[in-house]
């Protein structure tokens, strides 16, 4: 389909051919410009992140990624504290957010009524376009006391012995911000999930029913497997959504620059430790500090994105 | 999901415990519907409370008059957000204006002029741009327009344009790629170079899906906060700001620091501030949905 | 969908002129230069703020002086027509961002370091205003008016003292009856003049506190939650039963915030207020000149009984050498005259006569 179409001559030919001269190769270079220009843009937002971290990724090197304190007034810095709230916060929204998104999933391709089909998935969809902002400020007012005064009482009087249940509880923290997370990928996640399911071929589907099973079980057996490396991928976004999220987790998280192992603790992630420290952080290693974990975020986010995608679309091609 | 039979063969059998595996089915769908209902309903009790408590400090005179001296942190509040609605819509204008132009000759690009390699590789590019998280493109902006000049619109817009271009360019790709092959052999049949063809046959016919892209675009970033705390949020709170070249108030920021205040009614005005934010985005996304339908059925046609 | 040769012509015409147009609008945006600096405004606003006149001034820093300065705007707008933005970013930021002249001048209630000030590149440090930062708490059942000591202090912020009810604090408040509820501090995550005044007030009194965590506009905090700015404490501390916090004064009366009182050098636990953080300011020996060195109003001597002891200066930050020298001039020129009155009703107190006068003779430094 590139190659450019061998033009018929004849009575067309003379009638266009100066707007032709002119507008094929503009039209043609203005796309390919804008093109390269995404290429490029990548590239210098690599380059601009890399070349203002390098003071710190010199003076501080790859240690950075494992050291603890971070502690600005006495010029000692480290990431392993956001890395791992990162993570945790992430890895907790998915938990919660993965099964939902499959239940979800089943029951709008295989239990719902047709009618409300549609209607529903529609409704998950557009509750993605929520802006994290309002997220974080429903997690704030309204969530924060929820957990203060119910939900992490309840779970501390038979949970606190596995230690990640125990503590003062507190409006924000580790688990509001997991859950504001969960919030904020579970549309997502429903919706690749949903499509994904929604390939399945429906010949196998009716075969493992001739065969006696139950649609539990043709779940199980056809549904389930046929879509893992598309859930896997879904998964896999949903992360990506969650791990660069800075402003709603900033609002929610509590912002200490310790990892705590209670979930009631404050904490702090990647994206919310810059969201909050970068406007005031003294020009020189601080800053380059920041910039360094923006590297790494810049890095994990776009490994996760691109696994991701290779993922859902694998399972799309099959 | 407790099955004993992890073996298709052995459903073949007539399974003495089949009323267990009916049992078993039931419970797993009735889990499904639950979690379902569960999980949409949690969904929309985030919207459902935004409007239950934005309502009420929601006026004509809070959606017109600037934020009196004191709205921001202190004292009773009197004014409301027309400056940062006004700046939201230029910001958000501003960069719509880069980004839907730009994303359009991308996808023209992939979809027209470029060789399937280099396709999927743009295409590859863009979703490693949507996946740059919003926070390090506003440090970026900021390193390369807000250091040493100021804080200002353009910055701000340039910076929404770069989370906007690859939602654009990447909607606009699947609907470019769902025009009939049979009308661009048209076109090139009457002898049309195929700019002509892009121009006068592709783009008229994909117009609607192209737009839902452009509207989608603009519903995401209409809500972004992290690429404009560095970049557009050292703004007067006096009256309208309306010339780029300065910061400009606009509404996830006012949101955003509304909603950490102390006083109940900044956190009355972040509500408020929120009901229109999400009326926005959601009129948005339904109209882009429709407009979507409806070009679906246009192209499939 | 079969086209014509002429209906395709049609197209061409109608969509080449609007993808010229489109191209032309985003040529525009992209350069930048056709920047109207217009403000008409139909809606209706306290004050019409003309914005791009040449005169406007922007600002960032101190989230202490803010509410001030939000004062300041509109009067001031009114009296010489001249903008001036503000956003509190707090003091750090307002240090950063004057470094890096992304403001025309920055905000910060705690002076230059020595490096910050050599980064600067001549910065002058102009006190233009006088508060403190209160201790402020949010404990169902316990009254306003606690007493702490500053090593108390300390050892709440160090998580050495956990709870309400802890001895050493109810040896301070023999009256009151107090909770076992856990002690959550709040601080700044944001760079702070707050944090700056609060750790060199502790660091003074708590020789521990000095090594351990010492005083700076950051440090590095062994627990608690953060807020960003005074605004983002005060929401922290009102959301969190047994939280106490260290807030600028203002934030206190506006929100009507519980707060302690803190025992001075003299034994005493003065009322933080106009009158206690005068007589803090009273204290000062000498008066430092040429705008390169901060004053450090904490933990007063105890020959000032009624001193409050995290008082604190808050100082503008101008280059020398700036483009809006004039107009910076007369803009802090008015804030430290006609523009202390504005500051009582928000608990600033008003500059000592010798602090206005050095500021005046700084200020002529500025080019």
């Amino acid at each position: 389909m590139s190659t450019s179409s061998a033009a018929p001559r004849g009575p067309f030919r003379l009638r266009a051919s100066l707007a032709d001269r002119i507008g094929e190769p503009s039209l043609r270079t203005l796309t390919a410009v804008s093109a390269l220009g995404v290429v490029l843009l990548i590239l210098w937002i690599a380059e601009t992140v890399v070349n203002q971290s390098s003071t710190a990724v010199s003076q501080l090197g790859i240690g950075f990624l494992g050291h603890q304190v971070w502690d600005p007034n006495h010029n000692i810095f480290g990431a392993l504290d956001f890395i791992l709230g990162t993570l945790v916060s992430s890895f907790i929204a998915l938990l919660i957010a993965t099964p939902t998104a499959i239940a979800i999933s089943i029951y709008l391709t295989e239990l719902a009524p047709r009618a409300i089909r549609r209607p529903v998935a529609i409704l998950v969809e557009l509750l993605a376009a929520i802006p994290s902002v309002i997220l974080g400020l429903w997690g704030l007012l309204v969530l924060g006391p929820f957990l203060t005064n119910h939900l992490e009482p309840f779970l501390k009087s038979f949970l606190a012995w596995t230690g990640i249940f125990n503590g003062t509880p507190s409006p924000v923290g580790m688990l509001n911000a997991a859950l504001i997370l969960t919030i904020m990928a579970l549309p997502i996640v429903t919706a690749i999930t949903r499509e994904v399911f929604e390939t399945t071929p429906r010949d196998l589907k009716e075969a493992a029913y001739a065969m006696g099973a139950t649609r539990t079980e043709m779940i199980r057996m056809v549904v389930l497997p046929l879509a893992r490396p598309g859930l896997v991928g879904a998964v896999i976004l949903g992360v990506g959504r969650a791990i660069g999220e800075a402003i709603a987790v900033t609002q929610v998280i509590g912002n200490a620059s310790q990892f705590q192992a209670s979930l009631f603790a404050p904490s702090g992630t990647l994206a919310a430790q810059i969201a909050s420290e970068f406007q005031g952080a003294n020009p020189g290693l601080w800053q380059s500090s920041l910039m360094y974990l923006a590297l790494i975020l810049l890095v994990i986010s776009l490994v996760v994105n691109i696994l991701g995608r290779l993922m859902v679309r694998r399972t799309a091609v099959h | 999901m407790a099955l004993e039979n992890p073996s298709p063969l052995g459903l073949l059998a007539p399974v003495p415990g089949s009323a267990r595996r009916r049992a078993v089915n039931r419970a797993v769908e009735i889990a499904c519907t639950l979690a379902a209902v569960l999980a949409v309903a949690v969904l929309l009790l985030v919207v459902i409370s935004v409007f239950i408590k934005g309502a009420p400090a929601i006026s004509w005179k809070f959606l017109t008059s600037n934020p009196q001296t004191s709205t921001l942190n202190f004292g009773v509040n009197s004014g409301g957000i027309a400056n940062s609605i006004v700046g939201s819509a230029i910001l958000i204008g501003l960069a719509s204006a880069m980004a839907v132009p730009v994303g359009i000759l991308v996808a023209i690009y992939t979809s027209e002029f470029a060789g399937p390699r280099s396709s999927s590789g743009i295409r590859f590019a863009l979703d490693v741009l949507n996946g740059v998280p919003t926070i390090v493109t506003g440090v970026f902006v900021y390193g390369v327009l807000v250091v040493g000049a100021h804080q200002s619109g353009w910055a701000g817009a340039i910076a929404l344009a770069i989370v906007e271009l690859p939602i654009v360019a990447r909607s606009s790709q699947e609907v470019l790629v769902l025009v009939p092959r049979t009308l661009h052999e048209a076109g090139l049949a009457l002898g049309l170079k195929r700019w002509r063809v892009v121009v006068s046959i592709v783009l008229p016919t994909a117009l609607g899906g192209l737009i839902t892209g452009a509207v989608l675009g603009v519903a995401r970033v209409a809500g972004e906060t992290a690429p404009l705390i560095f970049t557009s949020s050292i703004f007067s709170n006096l009256g309208l700001t309306t010339n780029p070249a300065q910061a400009m108030p606009n509404i996830p920021v006012t949101l955003f620091s509304l909603s950490e205040s102390a006083s109940p009614q900044d956190h009355a005005q972040a509500w408020a501030s929120a009901l229109v934010l999400i009326a926005f985005v959601l009129i948005l996304s339904i109209l882009a949905r429709a407009f979507h339908a409806r070009s679906m059925a246009k192209l499939s046609h | 969908m079969p086209i014509t040769t002429k209906e395709c012509i049609l197209r061409l015409r109608r969509t080449t002129a609007g993808l010229v147009a489109v191209l032309a609008a985003s040529g525009i945006a992209a350069c930048g230069s056709s920047s109207s600096g217009s403000s008409t405004s139909s809606a209706s606003s306290s004050s019409a703020a003309s914005s791009g006149s040449g005169a406007a001034l922007v600002g960032a820093g101190s989230t202490l002086v803010e509410p001030l300065v939000q004062v300041w705007q509109p009067l001031y707008d009114k009296a010489y027509g001249t903008a001036v933005t503000y956003g509190g970013i707090g003091s750090g930021g307002g240090i950063e961002q004057i470094t890096s002249r992304t403001v025309d001048f920055g905000a910060s209630d705690a002076p230059l370091t020595s490096s910050q000030a050599a980064a600067c590149k001549g910065c002058l440090e102009i006190p233009w205003a006088l508060a403190a930062t209160d201790i402020a708490y949010n404990v169902k059942g316990v009254p306003s008016g606690l007493h702490f000591t500053g090593p108390v202090l300390a050892d709440i912020w160090m998580g050495k003292i956990k709870s309400w009810n802890d001895p050493a604090i109810q040896k301070l408040n023999p009256g009151v009856k107090l909770p076992a509820t856990a002690i959550v501090p709040v601080h700044r995550t944001d760079g702070s003049g707050d944090t700056f005044a609060f750790t060199n007030y502790l660091s003074k009194v708590s020789p521990t506190f000095a090594k351990q965590i010492g005083n700076a506009t950051t440090v590095n905090w062994p627990g608690g939650i953060g807020g960003k700015g005074n605004s983002g404490v005060g929401g922290a501390l009102t959301s969190t039963n047994g939280a106490i916090a260290y807030i600028a004064i203002a934030y206190v009366g506006a929100n009507k915030l519980d707060y302690g009182l803190v025992q001075n050098a003299a034994g005493k636990y003065p009322t933080p207020g106009i009158p206690s953080i005068s007589a803090a300011a009273a204290a000062l020996k000498s008066v430092p000149q040429g705008g390169t060195q901060g004053i450090s109003l904490t933990d007063p001597p105890a020959s000032a009984p009624n001193a409050y002891p995290i008082s604190t200066f808050t100082y503008i930050l101008i280059p020398t050498s700036t483009s809006k020298a004039a107009p910076l001039q007369k803009f802090v020129n008015w804030a430290i005259t006609t523009g202390q009155a504005s500051g009582p009703s928000l608990d600033f107190a008003p500059l000592p006569s010798a602090i206005v006068a050095a500021d005046k003779a700084t200020l002529k430094l500025i080019k």
